[in-house]
């Protein structure tokens, strides 16, 4: 077997998998290791029972933005889509709903916002308005741009995503909206509790707190990350996997599972390759980088297991084991049924009135139970409290992909909510573990509290994914941590996952990032792949062809930038 | 601000695959043959496409996480019995993708109620030592019949495997030219119980040997199929475990379509063969999609591929009769799969059982035995039920993610129509029955987490496994060889034009032995004129020689 390539990736995730696919494109040779029985990471899809199809984690795709669409041709490997009609319906306790959403016409979902109220309905609807035409600019500018280098003076005004948020609303902008949180922004602008709860729990399931400061602009991105092109792909999430591999394949890339790495060969302070654990499926355990080693595994692992103390000094790894995991671990629940959910009064009239949605946040009401549950999973707890009033995103996959589920069948999955990850439980890691069957419990009395219909013979099985069981099944997810290292203001942009990786380079020559803990984080956006090619390109790596387009953001390291508006 | 109405939201969002393709073959169905066939055909220059209704591609080749979450078993083909000979293996070179496969020595197991055992080793003097411990006659007996039969398997029988099915009489006089042949011809006309009852003595070295020749579905009173004897005996010591699980095969299969051009495409349900004037020319998807193709291969079974896509009124009426009167197997499977806490461990003389990589418990003799499989075949399962073990994770430990917990599963032959109220009502029960079965041959069986798949998720999960045929038809002598699945589709060319037919219900059969993906990669290489990159292995060639081509004359 080959034992040299240019590249060598280490981690058959989403942004493994994309960046071989770059680099192959670009005419590289690339070897990617994978330590799991399948590539794609968090985007997989299992069918514990025969023909029921669920999500254990990504099943929403939140990256349609990303020029890894159009520049993978990801349509020639297969890409389908299942749009939803109406995406996210929001139903409070007093089972009054309306829709955050749509994938075609935001004007009927903010009407059906106005029996909550007139001034939030017109607003809602004009800022729609204002984002939709601009949406794609304001997301790239926001997720799909590199980093500056993290020394340059930059003003506020010449961020990205300043700059496309202010075009886009012709300043229309609460004056705070850069520096305060999602739920100043909100408080300043929406009366409906509901409305404001949508957005801030929108913007958390998808990664960003509504509560820390100085991200309203980038977590009410992230929960519009979901409204471009608002769906999942046909089949489940994993089909997406599937497309990225096939045309990483197609161009000749080497995509070998089960093969842990266990070193990363470091020589005169540069990546030199890789050693495989013993168990690894593949003939020769050391394989050679010529160009460079990229890491599509988490920071933490990646250095204090892969590289290890002795290419790196002390201060540096005590910042690595200081990066914050919290914020993202999910306890994920998976529902077979016969029935869909049926809900009761005007939520049900809605429904009827307008189809069912993709997803249901029940009960979200208003900002303090949201912040109650932030509490919860975020402080340090024994037993997290607050359950009556937890609220939970339920997805609906066969509402909009029947192959999800045999005729005369459902599956709600995945159904979540955040709780304390392993490592900062007070009651230690296997806490929540031990409180399996109790919060399974809670979490389908909350479900027939929303839809009286989830009774025991309506419900035909139950999966659980706890945040440790996510851990041991996918070791990417570090603490069952959906995005990674959290994405508050600490570990964003230059700040993530530190100053010094922020451009995804590493004190280690020709070792580089390619990991949802690097920047933008977590979801299966194809951004950090893409924002990597940017500095492989700079670093005079790479040289893809005339299909690669840069972010017409992007500043390299001399200050120059490139591309134009 | 601008106002909402005004704005209009982009026709799509992102592009996807096209409404419509076209493609050289299109290739229903990815499981082991439908990839295989592909495979070849893409190397060959030929443009493929591959569609898999479910989300996953391999059929047969599963790997799932069905004891969720962490843990992940092989809930249809395990026991891989043809690696020593599957020319796709080398032809494609597939251990470039990491392909592997673990091939113990310890085989078969058959535990006893006495706390005896006899263990079925690659080595065959380990094998004989065993046996001996029951009778050294036996043992003496199956180490001569073994020479033979392994050189009947060598020169006769693997080689078949991957060549055209060969008309009955044609090959009865190509046996008699040597003395292997006439071995072969010997077995032939005898059922199992008499082969194997006539060799052996002792009743515990009949039944194992029993198990292994039956357990696929062979009828043990039936003659006329005695040549797959020798096969299926050989093959019981020769398995092979995928590492990392079955689906390693059907994904390594892919990566060649795809580095060689093709595309294969998941949740991509085929509804409708194409057809135009008796021609192939091309498929609808359920979606409604379509893929132009001048050639259509079905790895499906002859039913959904001929009355469900074709059509029965495009068929003339010798076919469409011969797919009506197909016989789905005589039994399915149900399989209880097991997280557990530790290896199991069996209560038996040998401690060499317990790394056997398939274990037989339930039975002590072939009456008990066949009583028990004549009660499935007429939908009865009594209160003791037997069939085999493997403990997955005793070779491949990558197959549980939680530390410290092992995958196994018991495996008992089941009928689909099962009495007292069918699988949905009775399959808890026969889980209780499957654990007290294990328990009794492992006591200290560490349980943590149970997932049993009834012959109904066969069919839920594989739909063309239909009434739980996991080789999508029964092995009787009217069902194999040239009538496989019958005389005009054995070779894989169908009277449709364009329409080649590849899967387990064409000759030589299921059970991932890659035959008719094979025969039918070579058929369409022939009929198109296409460059065979590939050469015949030896073993082909040797048999060929000696048999296929005519003798010099006298």
């Amino acid at each position: 077997m080959d034992s040299r390539y240019d590249f060598v990736i280490v981690g058959g995730g989403h942004n493994g998998m994309t960046l071989a696919a770059y680099l192959s494109k670009s005419g590289y040779s690339v070897c990617v290791l994978e330590s799991r029985l399948e590539i794609g990471g968090a985007q997989e899809n299992a069918e514990p029972r025969p023909g029921f199809r669920i999500d254990p984690h990504a099943s929403v795709l939140y990256g349609g933005a990303a020029p890894g669409f159009e520049q993978l041709e990801l349509h020639k490997y297969g890409f389908r889509m299942s749009y939803w009609g109406q995406y996210g319906l929001a139903v409070t306790s007093d089972n009054r709903a309306f829709v955050g959403g749509n994938r075609w016409t935001f004007a009927e979902a903010a009407e059906t916002l106005r029996p909550f109220s007139e001034k939030d309905a017109d607003l809602w609807g004009s800022m729609m308005g204002f984002i939709f035409p601009h949406l794609k600019d304001i997301l790239r500018s926001t997720f799909w741009t590199p980093p500056f280098p993290p020394e340059l003076e930059v003003e506020q005004t010449d961020l990205p995503w300043v700059k496309t948020w202010t075009e886009a609303s012709g300043g229309a902008l609460p004056g705070n909206f850069f520096d305060a949180s999602l739920v100043d922004v909100c408080d300043e602008l929406f009366e409906t509790g509901a409305l404001k709860a949508v957005t801030g729990l929108g913007a958390w399931y998808s990664g960003a707190a509504p509560t820390w400061d100085g991200m309203a602009a980038q977590a009410f991105g992230s929960f519009l990350l979901a409204s471009y092109g608002s769906g999942a792909p046909k089949g489940g999430m994993h089909t997406y996997a599937h497309a990225i591999a096939r045309c990483a394949l197609a161009h000749g890339a080497r995509v070998l599972v089960n093969c842990p790495v266990e070193e990363i060969i470091v020589r005169d302070g540069r990546a030199a390759g890789v050693i495989l654990a013993d168990d690894a499926s593949a003939a020769g355990k050391t394989i050679w980088a010529d160009k460079a080693v990229v890491s599509a595994v988490d920071v933490q692992q990646t250095f204090q297991r892969l590289v290890g103390p002795r290419h790196v000094d002390a201060s540096f790894l005590q910042k690595i084991k200081d990066i914050s995991l919290k914020g993202g671990s999910l306890y994920v629940l998976h529902v077979v049924c016969k029935e869909l959910p049926r809900y009761v009064g005007q939520a049900q009239e809605l429904v009827e009135q307008v189809g069912y949605p993709g997803s249901v946040l029940y009960p979200c009401d208003d900002w303090d139970s949201v912040v109650a549950q932030m509490r919860d999973a975020y402080s340090r707890k024994t037993t997290p409290t607050g359950r009556a009033s937890m609220t939970l995103p339920v997805l609906m996959p066969t509402t909009y992909d029947r192959s999800r589920a045999p005729d005369g069948y459902h599956v709600l999955s995945p159904i979540y909510i955040e709780v304390p990850p392993p490592e900062y439980h007070v009651g230690g890691p296997e806490a929540v573990n031990r409180q399996k069957e109790q919060i399974t419990a809670e979490m389908l009395e909350m479900l027939r509290a929303l839809a009286p219909n989830m009774t025991d013979s309506n419900i035909v099985d139950v999966y659980v994914n706890t945040p440790l069981d996510s851990e041991f099944r996918n070791a990417g997810l570090v603490g069952g941590n959906w995005y990674a290292t959290r994405h508050c203001e600490d570990q964003w942009w230059t700040q993530r996952p530190l100053p010094e990786l922020s451009r995804y380079r590493t004190p280690i020559d020709n070792l580089y990032l390619c990991n949802q803990t690097s920047f933008p984080g977590g979801l299966c956006l194809m951004a950090v792949p893409y924002n990597l090619m940017h500095i492989l390109i700079d670093d005079g790596l790479v040289e893809p062809a005339d299909w690669w387009y840069p972010s017409p953001w992007h500043i390299t390291d001399a200050g120059t930038r490139i591309g134009a508006n | 601000m601008s106002n909402l109405d005004e704005y209009r939201p982009p026709e799509t969002y992102i592009t996807e695959w096209p409404d419509s393709a076209t493609y050289d073959a299109a290739i229903i169905g990815a499981g082991p043959n439908g990839l295989i066939t592909a495979a070849y055909l893409a190397r060959a220059g030929l443009k493929v496409c591959v569609l898999e209704r479910r989300y996953e591609i391999g059929g047969g080749l599963a790997t799932e996480e069905i004891l969720f979450p962490g843990h992940y078993s092989n809930p249809h083909a395990i026991y891989h019995m043809m690696v020593d000979y599957m020319p796709p293996l080398k032809d494609l070179g597939l251990d470039k993708h990491g392909l592997m496969f673990i091939q113990p020595n310890a085989q078969t197991a058959g535990v006893f109620s006495d706390g005896t055992s006899l263990l079925l080793c690659r080595m065959l003097e380990d094998t004989k030592d065993s046996i001996a411990k029951f009778s050294e006659k036996d043992s003496a007996t199956f180490g001569r019949v073994m020479r033979t039969w392994r050189r009947i398997v060598e020169e006769l029988v693997a080689p078949a495997t991957y060549l055209p099915p060969v008309a009955p009489i044609d090959l009865i006089e190509a046996m008699e030219r040597t003395e292997t042949g006439q071995a072969l011809l010997d077995v032939t006309e005898q059922s199992p119980v008499e082969v194997i009852t006539d060799l052996f003595e002792h009743p515990k070295v009949q039944m194992l040997l029993l198990y292994a020749t039956c357990m696929w579905g062979l009828d043990p009173e039936e003659t006329g199929l005695g040549f797959m004897i020798p096969l299926l005996v050989d093959r019981t010591m020769n398995k092979a475990m995928c590492y990392g699980g079955s689906h390693r095969l059907a994904a390594a299969l892919a990566r060649e379509v795809v580095q060689n051009g093709g595309s294969v495409l998941d949740t991509a349900e085929v509804t409708k063969v194409r057809l135009a004037d008796g021609h192939v020319v091309g498929i609808e998807m359920e979606d409604g999609r379509t893929i132009d193709a001048g050639v259509v291969l079905s790895s499906l079974d002859p039913h959904s591929t001929f009355l469900d896509l074709v059509g029965e009124e495009h068929l003339d009426t010798n076919l469409a009769q011969s797919v009506r009167n197909w016989e789905w197997e005589k039994w399915s499977f149900c399989t209880t799969h097991a997280v557990l806490g530790s290896k199991p461990h069996y209560a038996v003389d040998d401690p060499w059982v317990d790394e056997a990589f398939m274990t037989v418990v339930g039975f002590d003799d072939p009456d008990s035995l066949l009583s028990y499989w004549s009660g499935v075949r007429s939908g009865h399962l009594g209160d003791r039920v037997g069939g085999h073990a493997t403990c997955e994770t005793l070779y491949d430990p990558t197959l549980s993610k939680v530390p410290g917990h092992e995958v196994a599963f018991l495996q008992i032959h089941a009928p689909f129509d099962l009495d007292g109220g069918g699988w949905d009502a009775r399959s808890a029960e026969v889980e209780g029955l499957i654990l007290e079965q294990w328990r009794r041959a492992v006591p200290d069986l560490d349980v943590v987490m149970t997932h049993t798949e009834t012959p109904l998720d066969i069919v839920r999960r594989l739909p063309n496994m239909r009434r739980g045929s996991i080789k999508h038809g029964d092995y009787n002598p009217l069902q194999m060889g040239t009538f496989r699945p019958n005389e005009e589709c054995s070779s894989s060319r169908t009277p449709i034009e364009g329409l080649y037919v590849c899967g387990a219900s064409t000759y030589p059969g299921g059970l991932i032995i890659g035959g008719p993906g094979y025969i039918a990669a070579n058929a369409v290489a022939d009929d198109m004129g296409l460059d065979k990159w590939w050469s015949t292995p030896d073993y082909i060639a040797r048999y060929q020689a000696a048999y296929m081509e005519e003798p010099a004359s006298a």
